[in-house]
């Protein structure tokens, strides 16, 4: 009998949330294991290492994509605004360029429009809902690092840190990284589920967004049928996270972040989230009390 | 299917001195811009007016070329720009009939990237003197099924330009300042071009010198 059929977690017993989620780390074989969780119905809170650094990964496009919605909502830029299609960035270390690889990329409709425009809309789609880099990093290129980094700070976001654009090797190789700890993403998420990102307006397009992510192995995969998920995964050979907004039938919405980090040729890394994520849910929805 | 137009005769030629101010500010006719070297170059001054998108998509300029092929720009054209009526230097019509000549050589499609025909002063990936200001200068991504995205790619393609169009500037392969990766910049200089039909008035040296 594993320790998590020995004690699951009851309607708002964190204590035993927490060991659930410390068991579930151990018998997976992680190297760490983070949850943030945010329930907008009740005000609770939750964090299990919850200010831990982390690689960010793809988890990093909720922030750009905050950073794309603010230019929309300053004027600089509009959903329906056209961008370039081009396959090369410049280094956040040292300037040279670099590329995408397409065979790398979860995307292909974004490396097919090379040489052409794609709406801003579009790129912002593909970015979260097929994690396309390359969409990423166009739309990085056009809002900038600065102003992305500068509007999680005029909302008082801690815990994410946006450095450069996404296969930056140079940058990777010495050090330059997005990071995120498991509260800031928290944070972020309950911005947007709540309404405050620029207006409920701009932060209903970003919900809608997240809602139709592709990926759907992590937070969602456990959860009963009935429970709708806006969600963004990102995944690396060392990390694996999921952060998203969990809607259960009936009730409010809750936000939950899960990070992760492994040896790199650590398995089953998505079904940890997934695992974790089913026992926040059942904590609180308190379903094994029905 | 609507009619084809052959050739920009149909289309207004217009004294971008005489544009709506925040269009002039944009195109700086007749205004100077340096070049890596610190020269003056002095900008065009005369247009072709695009009433439509339609109108860029229908003018054929040479049996391969269309106008829009060469007015595609995207979010970082300055704003009274990205709006119709737009405006290209006449100077379009040559770098067209070059570009067919280059077409005819390698025999297949010649793609110019967005963002790679004419750009304004004003747009916000020009630096300097850039010809593409000049509507002189193409950015080409694609020949056939080639992606002009490698040195070999590129490089072939650059010895192509420089054969079939004397005195043509092709940008040279590389990753850093000065050079491109991932396309093939051409050309014919710092032409300008204006048509008979040109609108214009008596010289006035108060109104030449005014402009520099």
């Amino acid at each position: 009998m594993t320790s998590q059929a020995l004690e699951r977690p009851s309607r708002r017993d964190a204590g035993a949330l927490r060991r659930q989620l410390e068991s579930l780390e151990r018998e997976a074989g992680a190297n760490a294991l983070a949850v943030s969780v945010y329930d907008t119905e009740s005000g609770e809170e939750f964090g299990l290492q919850p200010d831990r650094w982390f690689h960010a990964a793809s988890t990093i496009k909720v922030a750009i994509l905050l950073g794309v919605f603010g230019a929309f909502h300053r004027g600089a830029l509009f959903p329906q605004s056209r961008v370039h299609v081009r396959n090369r960035f410049a280094s956040a270390f040292n300037g040279q360029s670099f590329r995408v690889e397409s065979d790398r990329d979860a995307n292909s409709a974004v490396h097919e429009s090379i040489g052409k425009t794609m709406r801003v809309a579009e790129l912002a789609h593909h970015m979260i809902v097929t994690s396309s880099n390359l969409a990423t990093n166009l739309l990085l290129d056009l809002v900038g690092v600065e102003a992305v980094q500068r509007t999680l700070d005029q909302f008082g976001i801690e815990g994410i840190d946006v450095r450069r654009g996404v296969e930056d090797e140079r940058a990777f190789e010495h050090g330059i990284n997005n990071r995120v700890t498991a509260r800031g993403l928290s944070s972020l998420l309950r911005l947007i589920v709540e309404g405050r990102a620029f207006t409920p307006e701009l932060s209903e397009g970003m919900l809608d967004i997240l809602h139709a992510q592709e990926f759907r192995s992590g937070i969602p995969a456990q959860l009963p049928k009935g429970a709708r998920v806006a969600n963004k995964t990102g995944e690396i050979s060392t990390i694996a996270h999921d952060a998203g907004v969990v809607y259960p039938p009936d009730r409010r919405p809750y936000v939950v972040v899960v990070l992760t980090e492994w040896d790199p040729e650590a398995g089953r890394r998505m079904s940890l989230i997934a695992r974790a994520s089913r026992a926040v849910y059942d904590y609180i929805t308190g379903e094994d009390d029905a | 299917m609507p009619d084809v137009a052959t050739a920009p005769s149909l289309l207004r030629v217009v004294d971008g001195r005489r544009l709506e101010k925040r269009v002039r500010d944009a195109l700086n006719p007749g205004g100077y811009l340096m070049d890596e070297n610190g020269r003056a170059r002095q900008l065009p001054r005369f247009f072709y007016e695009i009433p439509t998108w339609e109108d860029a998509v229908n003018t054929q300029l040479t049996p391969n070329f269309h106008l829009w092929e060469f007015v595609q720009t995207d979010v970082r054209e300055a704003p009274p720009l990205r709006a119709f009526p737009r405006y290209v230097p006449c100077a379009v019509t040559l770098l067209a009939f070059a570009l067919e000549r280059l077409r005819d050589r390698v025999g297949t499609t010649v793609h110019i990237a967005a963002n790679g025909g004419y750009r304004s002063p004003r747009h916000a990936l020009t630096h300097g003197a850039s010809t593409h200001c000049w509507a002189t200068a193409a950015n080409i991504y694609r020949i056939g099924d080639t992606y002009l995205d490698t040195r070999e790619a590129i490089e072939k393609y650059a010895a192509i330009a420089r054969d079939a169009l004397p005195g043509v500037w092709v940008q040279p392969y590389g990753g850093g300042p000065g050079e491109v990766d991932d396309h093939l910049h051409v050309d014919v200089g710092y032409v300008v071009s204006t048509p008979r039909e040109a609108p214009g008035e008596p010289f006035h040296p108060k109104l030449e010198w005014g402009a520099i």
